[in-house]
C-alpha cells in the first residue's frame, strides 16, 4: 500500500528507489510501468498520464526483477516481437534491434534461444527489450540481483552510459550499486517517502542516509 | 495490431516447442488408427447395406464417428494446448511485459486464442484429409461432410476458449488444464444420464455438446447449434479478458 508517494525525474537523472522488503518499491515501479493501476494519483510523462493512452505508456521501458523472456524465441526474434508490440514498423524494428544488440553486446548470442542464456545475458536482453522503442523513462527493478561481480560492474557501466538519453529509476538493495550509478535517491518506508534528495557519492554517507531513512522500520 | 503481434509470438512459440509437435503426432496417429478401424468396419458391413434403400453411407459410418472421436480427443488436447497460455505467462511475468508494452486484455486474450485455435484447426484439417483421400472411391456426402466439419471446428473453438478462460484464473498451468478438462468433460457428459434413462434432457440436454454436434454429424446445420458454440466461446473469452484486465487492478 502506497501513501502519498510523489517525485519527479528529469532526463539525465538516475533515481535510486530504496527501502526494505515490503516498503513498496516494486509496487511503485509497477505503477510507473503501467503494469499495475493506482487507486489514486497519476504517473505523468511530459504531462501526459500513462493511464490515458498507450502512446504514453510506451515511453516507459520496464525490466522487472524476473526478466520476462520468451524462452522458445531467439534473442533476435524476441526483440522483433517486442518491436511489434511497441507498434514499430519492420524497418524501424530492424534498426532498433541492430542498435540494441550492439549497445548491449548481444551480437554473439543473437541467434540463441532466450531460455539458453545465462542470467547476465537474460538481464541484458530484458534491457534491450525495454530500450527498443527508445523510451524516455527506464524502470529497472533490482537489476543487479543474481549477477556475479563482473556482470554487475558491466551492468552499472551500461546504466551510467544510458543516463544522458533517459530518465532512469532503479530499485536496489545493494547500496554500493546505488552509489556507483545513481544521482538521486528516494527512500520508501511502509509505502511512504521517507527521504527524497540528491545522492552523496560517498557510500558511507549513503549508508547513513539509509539507516536514518528506515530507522523506524528497523527498530520495529 | 497487438492482437496479431501476440498471435504471431504464440504461434512461433508453439511451432518451436517439442511439446506441441509431440501432441500433434500423438493426436494424428490416434486419428489414423481410428480411421483405419472405421474403414475396416465399413468394408465389413458394406455388402449388407449396399442394397438397402436407407443404407448408411461412408459419411455416416466413417466420417461422422471419426470427427466425433476427434472432438473427444480435443477434450484432452485443448486444455493441454491452452494451459500455459495465460497461467505460464503470468507466472513468468510475460503477461506484465505485454501489458507494459501497451497491450490490452482483449488483445492479449484474442491473440493467444487465435494462435492456439489455428494450431487445433490445423490438426482438424490434417485429420479431415484422411477421409478425403478415399473420396474418389467412396463418394462422400459433401454437404454432410461440410456440416460435420463446421460443427467440429466451432466445438474446438469453444473448448479452446474454455481452456484459455481456465488459464486466465490461475498461475498454475496444471491446475488450468485440470479445470478445463473437467469443464469440457462436464459439457460432454452432462446429459448422458438423462439420455441413458430415455428422457429428453431438457435444459441439461441443451447444455450438452452432443446435443449440438449430433445434428451436424447427420448433415443438419441448425442456427441454434451455431449460436450455442459461439455463445460458449464468447462467454469464455469475455471471462478471460475480464480476468486479465483485472490483473492491473490487483496488488
Amino acid at each position: 500500500m502506497l501513501q502519498g508517494v510523489s517525485f519527479t525525474l528529469e532526463r539525465g537523472d538516475t533515481l535510486a528507489l530504496l527501502g526494505v522488503n515490503g516498503a513498496g518499491k516494486s509496487t511503485t515501479l509497477s505503477i510507473i510501468a503501467g503494469v499495475l493501476a493506482a487507486d489514486g494519483g497519476q504517473v505523468r510523462i511530459d504531462g501526459r498520464d500513462i493511464a490515458n493512452g498507450v502512446s504514453a505508456r510506451r515511453r516507459v521501458g520496464w525490466v522487472p526483477e524476473t526478466v520476462p523472456l520468451w524462452p522458445e524465441l531467439t534473442v533476435t526474434e524476441a526483440l522483433d516481437a517486442c518491436g511489434r508490440l511497441h507498434g514499430l514498423s519492420a524497418p524501424a524494428r530492424r534498426v532498433a534491434s541492430t542498435r540494441e544488440l550492439a549497445r548491449l553486446d548481444l551480437g554473439a548470442v543473437a541467434r540463441r534461444r532466450c531460455g539458453q542464456l545465462s542470467l547476465g545475458q537474460k538481464r541484458r536482453v530484458g534491457l534491450a527489450q525495454a530500450l527498443l522503442s527508445a523510451p524516455d523513462l527506464l524502470v529497472l527493478d533490482e537489476p543487479g540481483n543474481g549477477l556475479d561481480p563482473l556482470q554487475a560492474a558491466q551492468l552499472r557501466a551500461l546504466i551510467k552510459a544510458l543516463r544522458p538519453d533517459h530518465g532512469i529509476v532503479v530499485s536496489s538493495h545493494l547500496l554500493g550499486e546505488v552509489a556507483a550509478m545513481c544521482t538521486r535517491m528516494v527512500i520508501l518506508n511502509a509505502g511512504r517517502v521517507e527521504h527524497d534528495g540528491p545522492l552523496d557519492a560517498k557510500p558511507g554517507a549513503l549508508d547513513a542516509w539509509f539507516r536514518a531513512g528506515t530507522n523506524g522500520l528497523a527498530a520495529a | 495490431m497487438n492482437t496479431l503481434a501476440i498471435a504471431r509470438i504464440d504461434w512461433r512459440r508453439l511451432a518451436v516447442r517439442p511439446f506441441a509437435w509431440t501432441l500433434a503426432g500423438i493426436v494424428l496417429a490416434m486419428m489414423a488408427w481410428q480411421f483405419l478401424l472405421a474403414v475396416a468396419a465399413f468394408m465389413h458391413v458394406q455388402p449388407n447395406v449396399a442394397g438397402a434403400n436407407a443404407g448408411l453411407g461412408f459419411t455416416d459410418t466413417v466420417v461422422a464417428p471419426y470427427l466425433l472421436n476427434f472432438i473427444q480427443l480435443c477434450l484432452v488436447v485443448a486444455p493441454l494446448v491452452t494451459m500455459q497460455a495465460l497461467a505460464g505467462d503470468r507466472r513468468d511475468q510475460r503477461l506484465a511485459l505485454l501489458q507494459a508494452c501497451g497491450a490490452s486484455g482483449t488483445a492479449i486474450v484474442l491473440g493467444k486464442f487465435a494462435a492456439r485455435l489455428a494450431f487445433l484447426w490445423l490438426l482438424l484439417a490434417v485429420a479431415a484429409t484422411m477421409p478425403l483421400v478415399l473420396a474418389p472411391a467412396t463418394h462422400p456426402d459433401w454437404g454432410q461432410f461440410a456440416a460435420a466439419l463446421v460443427a467440429s471446428a466451432l466445438c474446438v473453438a469453444a473448448l479452446t476458449a474454455i481452456g484459455l478462460a481456465c488459464s486466465a484464473f490461475t498461475a498454475q498451468p496444471a491446475l488450468a488444464a485440470t479445470a478445463a478438462l473437467l469443464i469440457g468433460e462436464a459439457f460432454s457428459l452432462i446429459d448422458a444420464g438423462v439420455r441413458l434413462t430415455g428422457g429428453d434432457g431438457g435444459w441439461l440436454g441443451y447444455l450438452a455438446l452432443h446435443t449440438h454436434l449430433a445434428p451436424a454429424m447427420r448433415g443438419l446445420v441448425r442456427s441454434e447449434d451455431l449460436v450455442y458454440f459461439v455463445l460458449i466461446t464468447a462467454l469464455a473469452l469475455a471471462l478471460a479478458i475480464r480476468r486479465v484486465d483485472a490483473e492491473r487492478e490487483r496488488d
